[in-house]
């Protein structure tokens, strides 16, 4: 028999009293659903401010190419320097600042040759003297521990046509998980190129809004051709601003861009190194060590030893990110509220107070969880103590058919167990409702995980065994004579 | 022939309060195979206890018990819980069945004990055979508060024969039934020291119901104060054959 005896009396002894046996399962029921939707609540409010210092960029580093600071000798006077025209993300000496040009005196015009002899190599467009990363430097970086995505930029600007219609702007050679790390980004039209075209080095291009209105208006650009260095491209996407801080305008750097696979600009113009490497770390509060890991990899790779400065500079983004209002205003107080004086916050303190308020959060969280479980474990007992001495005739009955005192044992074990594991199971599915239907309401993302609803289960059957021992023990106590006596 | 409940000395005394209550008082008696032994006394002479503690749901305060000749007093609990569910069946004035529970569910609650797994059909099927042989089987499925006061007790019995036991206690079984219930349940109990040679213990208070058994033991201030064969035995059979009005199962 699959069944064990004591299960099917302990089922029969329930459905006997069915009022008292949902009552209870509905303490247990009630419990466990605000566990599951008060996790859910709080995991997507927490969720939600990593996304938004995430989306800020407080976990970003930037490591660009050459080191200003090191005041190495200056470029030839010949060095055409561009490149930084509308990147204002990255500080510059003045000397080193964009030498101003008519938009339409496009220096790359001349160099739109169609076979890679003649095309632009690294120094002219303008990555001689800082010429040190490599698309190499960059897998070395990815791998760090703690980097979750490293992509490589590679930033020019360029004439993009699309028939008649010519528009001056940025051009961003780009891994293509780009679109990880602007977290601010939504697609209006398709998506971001692959990485599979990034290997191809497919001619694909990804347009910024400003760019697909100039040269389309309000037509659909995705499956059309423009045309990049006389080459032809075919449009994957179109990427505008999901921040309502952010309205994409001409001129700016992200969406009066257009963006290519990083593979497919170096080979088209003839180019090995890169501008930059934009990485991102899995956690806020580790940004700094990341930081320091990744110099002295870079370091090793470009074989510098300790008497030469470094080749490269690594800046964080996340002070300037909170400054510039990238983060929400409430979160950004929130995530501030506790560190004086917000000009004197340094990236180690923001990150440390983030990490500290969603371990509080957790912790608060645990707290409320526990407590609720032990009110329906405490419920639980008190019904199965009532139960002992309201039903010790019964037990007194099924001792003198046999039962014996382990049998007594299991059964109210099994009772308070079912009560439990059924109260709970009925718990998590109605917290899983709740969740999503508040989630819906107030358009607060939830996230319930499969281990939540696991955990759910495991306690409620380890609370109804925890609280149910006692009582169990009891009943298998009464003496059998005590229930039948006839008065 | 050994006798198959032996009692040497036994005493029981509670204790209330400072007073000492002597239930049973140095009490000797033994019960062979097949005999129907009726224990009658007044109310409060210790009858109650006698049974209860032949039944092994309670410790005498001192003497011996051989039940088959095993000294019940050197049993653990898991071999007492067995003797009460394979070789002890009890019927009580109470009835004691399980409420909002159905007539076959009370009666099978013996096969959920004990040792031997007994599969849910085997458990019914024997169930309903013992029903049966009490004249329920269709009210298997009513729950005991829809049973009249005898079919009540005709329930208690199935459940008490479920197992076969050697021996039947019976505390008071027909104290809360009619005349005519009464002798029904009587037909019972000797048609099974006859037909199936099992040991009955009944306890009364009446004669008239003491009179059914074989052997009479008359109980006062927990002592014994005879024993004797029945030589007027009344014969529950006959006596419902000559009842006036013909059994239509009004019970
Ligand atoms: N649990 C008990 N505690 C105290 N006294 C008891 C208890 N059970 C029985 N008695 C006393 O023992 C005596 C015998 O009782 P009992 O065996 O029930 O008598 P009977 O069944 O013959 O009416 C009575 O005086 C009764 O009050
Ligand atoms: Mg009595």
């Amino acid at each position: 028999m699959v069944v064990p005896n004591a299960l099917v009396i302990a089922w029969k002894a329930l459905r006997r009293n069915r009022m008292q046996t949902a009552l209870t399962m509905l303490g247990m029921t009630i419990g466990v659903a605000t566990v599951l939707t008060m996790i859910a609540l709080g995991s997507g409010a927490q969720k939600a401010i990593q996304d938004q210092v995430k989306a800020a960029g407080m976990n970003m580093l930037l490591v660009t190419a050459g080191n200003y600071q090191a005041q190495r000798e200056r470029p030839p006077d010949d060095a055409i320097e561009m490149g930084r025209l509308h990147n204002p993300e990255v500080e510059m000496q003045p000397h080193l600042q964009l030498a101003m040009f008519h938009p339409e005196d496009d220096p790359f015009a001349v160099h739109d040759h169609p076979t890679s002899r003649q095309r632009l190599g690294d120094a002219e467009a303008g990555l001689g003297a800082a010429a040190t990363l490599t698309l190499d430097d960059a897998e070395a970086v990815r791998k760090i521990k703690g980097v979750q995505y490293a992509v490589e930029g590679v930033h020019e600007n360029v004439h993009v046509a699309s028939g008649d219609t010519r528009w001056f702007t940025r051009v961003h050679g780009d891994g293509s998980a780009l679109p990880e790390i602007r977290r601010s980004w939504k697609f209006t039209h398709g998506g971001f190129f692959s990485a599979r075209q990034q290997r191809n080095k497919d001619q694909v291009v990804v347009l910024g809004s400003i760019v697909a209105e100039k040269l389309f208006g309000d037509k659909s650009p995705v499956g059309e051709t423009v045309t990049l260095w006389k080459q032809p491209f075919k449009v994957v996407g179109v990427v505008t601003s999901a921040n309502w801080m952010v309205t994409p305008e001409a001129g700016d750097d992200q969406f009066d861009a257009v963006y290519l696979p990083v593979t497919t600009m170096q080979s088209l113009l003839n180019l090995s190194k890169l501008n930059d490497i934009t990485v991102t770390t899995e956690s806020t509060g580790d940004v700094t060590r990341v930081a320091k890991t990744i110099t002295t990899v870079l370091r090793s790779r470009h074989g510098i030893d300790s008497n030469h400065p470094d080749d490269f500079t690594v800046t964080s983004q996340a002070s300037k990110a909170l400054l510039k209002g990238g983060l929400r205003p409430d979160v950004a107080q929130a995530v501030t509220g506790n560190v004086g004086g917000l000009e004197k916050v340094t990236l180690d303190q923001l990150g440390k107070t983030l990490d500290k308020s969603s371990k509080t959060m957790t912790a608060l969280l645990a707290s409320i969880a526990t407590v609720s479980l032990i009110v329906g474990g405490i419920g639980i007992m008190n019904i199965m103590m009532l139960s002992v001495t309201e039903r010790t005739r019964e037990i007194g009955i099924r001792r003198a058919v046999g039962a014996r005192e382990k049998e007594v044992l299991m059964q109210f074990i099994y009772e308070s167990v079912t009560l439990s594991v059924v109260g709970g199971l009925l718990g998590i599915l109605i917290g899983t409702v709740a969740a999503i239907s508040i989630s819906h309401v107030v358009q607060w993302s939830t996230s319930i995980s499969p281990l939540s609803i696991l955990l759910s289960f495991g306690i409620s059957a380890a609370v109804g065994i925890f609280f149910g021992y006692y009582p169990a023990r009891e009943a298998s106590r009464v003496a059998p004579l005590t229930s039948l006596r006839f008065e | 022939m050994n006798p198959v409940i032996s009692v040497r000395s036994l005493t029981k005394t509670y204790h209330v309060g400072e007073h000492q209550v002597h239930a049973l008082r140095s009490i000797s008696l033994d019960v062979y195979p097949g005999e129907f032994v009726s224990v009658i006394g007044p109310s409060g002479s210790g009858k109650s206890t006698l049974m209860h503690i032949l039944g092994c749901l309670d410790q005498p305060t001192s003497g011996q018990y051989f039940l088959d000749g095993r000294d019940v007093s050197r049993l653990s609990d898991d071999e007492i819980s067995l003797v009460r569910n394979k070789q002890i069946g009890f019927v009580f004035q109470g009835f004691n069945l399980l409420t909002r529970t159905s007539a076959l569910e009370n009666v099978e609650l013996p096969l959920l004990y004990g040792t031997g797994n007994v599969s849910a059909a085997e458990r019914r099927k024997r169930a309903m055979a013992a029903l049966k042989s009490v004249g329920l089987e269709s009210r298997w499925d009513h729950h005991t508060n829809q049973l009249s006061g005898g079919q009540q007790q005709r329930v208690a019995i199935a459940r008490a024969l479920l197992n076969n036991p050697s021996i039947l206690l019976a505390d008071e079984p027909t104290g809360n039934l009619d005349s005519k219930t009464s002798i029904e349940v009587m037909e019972i109990f000797q048609s099974l020291q006859r037909e199936r040679g099992i040991t009955i213990v009944l306890i009364t208070h009446e004669l008239d119901v003491a009179a059914y058994g074989s052997r009479i033991m008359t109980f006062k201030d927990g002592n014994i104060l005879s024993d004797v064969a029945n030589d007027s035995r009344r014969h529950a059979s006959g006596e419902l054959e000559s009842l006036p009005v013909p059994a239509e199962g009004v019970l």
